[in-house]
C-alpha cells in the first residue's frame, strides 16, 4: 500500500471514530452530560475537524507515490514481533528468568548474531543483574522470581 | 533548608544512586539507538518500589549521564550516542580524525559540565518562583496549562511531522487517556467489557512502546549495519590543554540551550543545533567550521546539557514536560504521588529539592568519568545489535510489566510499538501523542471542574486575565508553524 492511501485511510478511520465518540456522548449519564460529555465532545469535534481537514490537503497533494515500508528486513521485524509477543504469552506460567533466557538468544540468533560465547554471556548477565538489582536490591515482583 | 536536603544528598545510599544513575546514563548515551527518553522510560516503572528521593535522583542522574555520553562515540566514532549530539559529531570528529580527539573529548566533557550545571542553577532559582505563580491557577487555568504543554511541542513540528499532523496524534493521545472510569460519574467509559482497562491505559506501556520497543524494531529490521570506522579510538591518549576562549562559547551554548529547554516542547537535539549555529556566527574563525572546530564541540554540549535543568521548570513547576525525556521524568513524579506544581515546593519540598541539588552531583560524576574514561568508553557504540536489541527488549517487557505487574501493559505496550511505528512512518508525531496522553486527565479534570465553576458555559476558559494571557500563549506557540505549513504548501503548488 503506498503512503498517500494508507494516510487517507487512517484519516478516515479517525473521521469516523470522531462520530462515533460525539454520538456516544449521549449515554453519559447525570453530571457527567455538562461536564465529561462536553469535553469529549470537544476533542471528537477537534479530531474529527483535523482529520477531515488533513484528508482535504492530502487529496490535492498526492505527491508520496512511494510505499509505505514498516521495515527493511521484514523476516526480521516480523520475527521479533513474534518473539516480544511469545516471550509476553510465556511471562506469567514460566516466569521472566526462564523466558528472557530463551527470549534472548533467540532473538539474537535471529537477527544474525553467530558469536555463541557473547549471546550466553549477555544474556546470563542481564538476567543476573535484573535478578540482583531489581529483584534483591529494588524489591520488584516478578513472576518466577524464586524460579 | 537548604543544609537539611544537601543533607539528604549527601548520604551514602543518595551520592552511591547519583553516581550509579550518571555512569549508566553515560554508557546508555554512548551507544548509538539508546536515548535518555528510552533509558528515563523503561527504568520509571523500577522506581516505583525504591524510595521515592533516591528513585528520582537516578533517573536525574541518567538524564545529566545521557546527555553528555551521546559526545563520545560522536567524537571518536562520527557515530552519535544520541541525536542531540550529531552537532557534536560535525566539529568533533574531524579533531579526532586529524589527531586532537583528546582535545575534542576535554572541550566536550567541561562544556556538557558548565551547560549542566548552568541550567541546574537556573531551575533552582526560578522554579520555586513559577510554582508560586501556579498557586494562582484555578481549574480553567489547569486545562489551558495542558493545551499550552501540547502547543508546546506542536510548535516544533518540523517537515517530516506537519502541524495537522502533530495536532491529530495530539488529540489522538487525549482520546486514549479518556478510556477507564470517568471522575465525574464514575461510570465507565470505552473499556470493551475488560477489567484491564477500568483505571484506563497507563502512560508507561505507551512511552516504553514509542520511544523504546520502535527504535528496537527500527534497529532489529535494519538490512545491514553500518561498518564504523575505529581508527580514532586508537589514537593515543595524552594529556592536553583546553583551547583558550571557549568560555565565550559554553556560556553562549549554556544560555541557549536552557531557554531552549525552557520552551515546552523544545529538545536537546535544537538546543545542540542551534547552539551550535549561534557559535558559528560570532565566531572569529568562521572558515574552521565543519572542518573540526572546538568552539563549535563547545556551543553544541553546553547547548544540549543546558536543556537539562530548563526542560525540568516548565516539567515540575507547571506539569508541562519541556521534552520527551521531562515527560517521561514527569511519569516518575506521578506514580510517586508527586503531582508537579506548587505542591512539590510545599508538601513535597523534602523530595524535590533534593532531587535538584542531585543534579549537580550528577554533573560532577560525569566530569569524572569524562576526564578519566572517556576513550574507553566510546568502544561501548561497538556493541553489535544483534546482541544490544534482545536485552533492551527484555528490559522494555519487564519495564511495561513491572508498574501494574499486568501482562495486559506488555501487550499493550507492543501494541502502541507496532501502531506507532506505523504512525511514524505516515509523518505522525510520537511525541504529540505521548503528551496527550499525559496531558489529557489534567485537561478533562480541569475542564470538568472549570464547567461546574462556570455553571456550564464555556466562557469560564476565557475568564481570568491569566487565562487570557495562556491563550495569547498558546496562539503564539501556534502561529510559527501554522505560517510554515502554508508557506510550505504554498510553495509545493506554485
Amino acid at each position: 500500500m503506498n503512503k498517500y492511501l494508507a494516510d487517507q485511510l487512517f484519516l478516515v478511520v479517525c473521521l469516523v471514530v470522531s462520530v462515533l465518540l460525539y454520538v456516544s456522548t449521549d449515554t453519559y449519564p447525570g453530571i457527567a452530560q455538562k461536564t465529561s460529555a462536553v469535553y469529549v465532545r470537544f476533542l471528537a469535534i477537534s479530531f474529527g475537524s483535523l482529520a477531515g481537514v488533513q484528508i482535504f490537503f492530502n487529496w490535492f497533494d498526492r505527491s508520496s507515490p512511494d510505499k509505505i515500508r514498516l521495515a527493511d528486513h521484514v523476516p526480521k521485524f516480523v520475527g521479533l514481533l513474534v518473539a516480544l509477543i511469545l516471550f509476553a504469552i510465556a511471562f506469567e506460567p514460566f516466569g521472566f528468568f526462564i523466558s528472557a533466557l530463551i527470549f534472548m538468544p533467540a532473538v539474537a540468533l535471529l537477527l544474525g548474531s553467530r558469536n555463541y560465547q557473547w549471546i550466553a554471556i549477555t544474556s546470563i548477565g542481564a538476567v543476573a543483574f535484573v535478578y540482583v538489582v531489581f529483584v534483591q536490591l529494588i524489591g520488584v515482583n516478578l513472576p518466577g522470581s524464586g524460579f | 533548608m537548604m543544609i537539611e536536603y544537601l543533607a539528604i544528598v549527601f548520604t551514602i545510599p543518595a551520592v552511591l544512586t547519583i553516581v550509579i544513575g550518571a555512569f549508566a546514563g553515560v554508557l546508555i548515551g554512548g551507544m548509538p539507538g539508546l536515548t535518555a527518553t528510552m533509558a528515563v522510560g523503561l527504568l520509571v516503572p523500577f522506581t516505583y518500589s525504591m524510595d521515592p528521593t533516591l528513585g528520582l535522583m537516578l533517573l536525574g542522574g541518567i538524564y545529566c549521564g545521557a546527555m553528555y555520553g551521546g559526545s563520545i562515540p560522536a567524537i571518536l566514532l562520527n557515530t552519535p550516542g544520541t541525536p542531540a549530539a550529531v552537532a557534536t559529531a560535525i566539529e568533533g570528529y574531524p579533531m579526532s580524525r586529524r589527531g586532537d580527539g583528546a582535545i575534542a573529548l576535554k572541550t566536550s566533557v567541561y562544556a556538557s559540565f558548565f551547560g549542566g550545571t548552568f541550567s541546574v542553577v537556573i531551575l533552582l532559582m526560578f522554579a520555586p518562583i513559577l510554582a508560586r505563580q501556579a498557586l494562582n491557577f484555578g481549574p480553567p487555568e489547569h486545562f489551558l496549562l495542558a493545551l499550552m504543554g501540547l502547543a508546546g511541542i506542536i510548535s516544533i513540528a518540523d517537515a517530516n511531522t506537519s502541524l495537522m499532523k502533530a495536532l491529530i496524534t495530539g488529540v489522538l493521545g487525549m482520546l486514549i487517556a479518556i478510556i477507564g472510569t470517568d471522575d465525574m460519574s464514575g461510570s465507565l467509559r470505552y473499556t470493551a467489557g475488560s477489567i484491564h482497562l477500568v483505571d484506563g491505559v497507563d502512560f508507561m506501556p505507551a512511552l516504553i512502546g514509542l520511544f523504546s520497543m520502535i527504535q528496537m524494531l527500527e534497529i532489529a529490521s535494519q538490512r545491514g549495519y553500518e561498518k564504523v570506522d575505529t581508527s580514532a579510538l586508537n589514537a593515543p591518549s595524552k594529556r592536553v590543554k583546553l583551547p583558550k576562549g571557549l568560555g565565550k562559547f559554553m556560556a553562549l551554548g549554556s544560555g541557549t540551550g536552557t531557554v531552549i529547554g525552557i520552551l515546552p516542547g523544545e529538545g536537546a537535539t535544537i538546543a545542540a543545533f542551534l547552539s551550535y549555529n549561534f557559535a558559528k556566527q560570532v565566531s572569529k574563525a568562521k572558515a574552521l567550521f565543519g572542518k573540526g572546530n572546538p568552539e563549535g564541540v563547545a556551543a553544541a554540549e553546553a547547548g544540549n546539557n543546558g536543556c537539562v535543568g530548563g526542560s525540568l521548570v516548565p516539567t515540575i513547576t507547571l506539569g508541562i514536560p519541556g521534552n520527551s525525556v521531562a515527560a517521561a521524568l514527569m511519569g516518575a513524579f506521578i506514580i510517586h504521588g508527586m503531582i508537579p506544581g506548587p505542591e512539590l515546593f510545599t508538601i513535597y519540598a523534602d523530595r524535590t529539592y533534593p532531587f535538584i541539588l542531585s543534579l549537580f552531583i550528577a554533573n560532577i560524576t560525569f566530569l569524572f568519568i569524562g576526564l578519566s574514561v572517556a576513550p574507553y568508553l566510546a568502544r561501548i557504540a561497538l556493541i553489535p545489535p544483534a546482541l544490544m536489541v534482545p536485552v533492551v527488549c527484555a528490559f522494555a517487557v519487564l519495564g511495561s510489566y513491572a508498574l501494574n505487574q499486568s501482562v495486559f501493559d506488555v501487550y499493550l505496550m507492543i501494541g502502541f510499538a507496532f501502531f506507532g511505528l506505523i504512525l511514524k512512518k505516515l509523518n505522525y508525531s510520537l511525541e504529540a501523542l505521548i503528551l496527550g496522553l499525559i496531558l489529557g486527565p489534567i485537561a478533562e479534570a480541569g475542564f470538568s471542574q472549570g464547567m461546574i465553576i462556570g455553571k456550564g458555559s464555556p466562557t469560564i476558559f476565557f475568564a481570568s486575565d491569566i487565562a487570557k494571557v495562556m491563550w495569547l500563549i498558546i496562539f503564539l506557540l501556534l502561529l510559527p508553524p501554522l505560517i510554515n505549513y502554508f508557506r510550505n504548501h504554498r510553495k509545493k503548488n506554485g
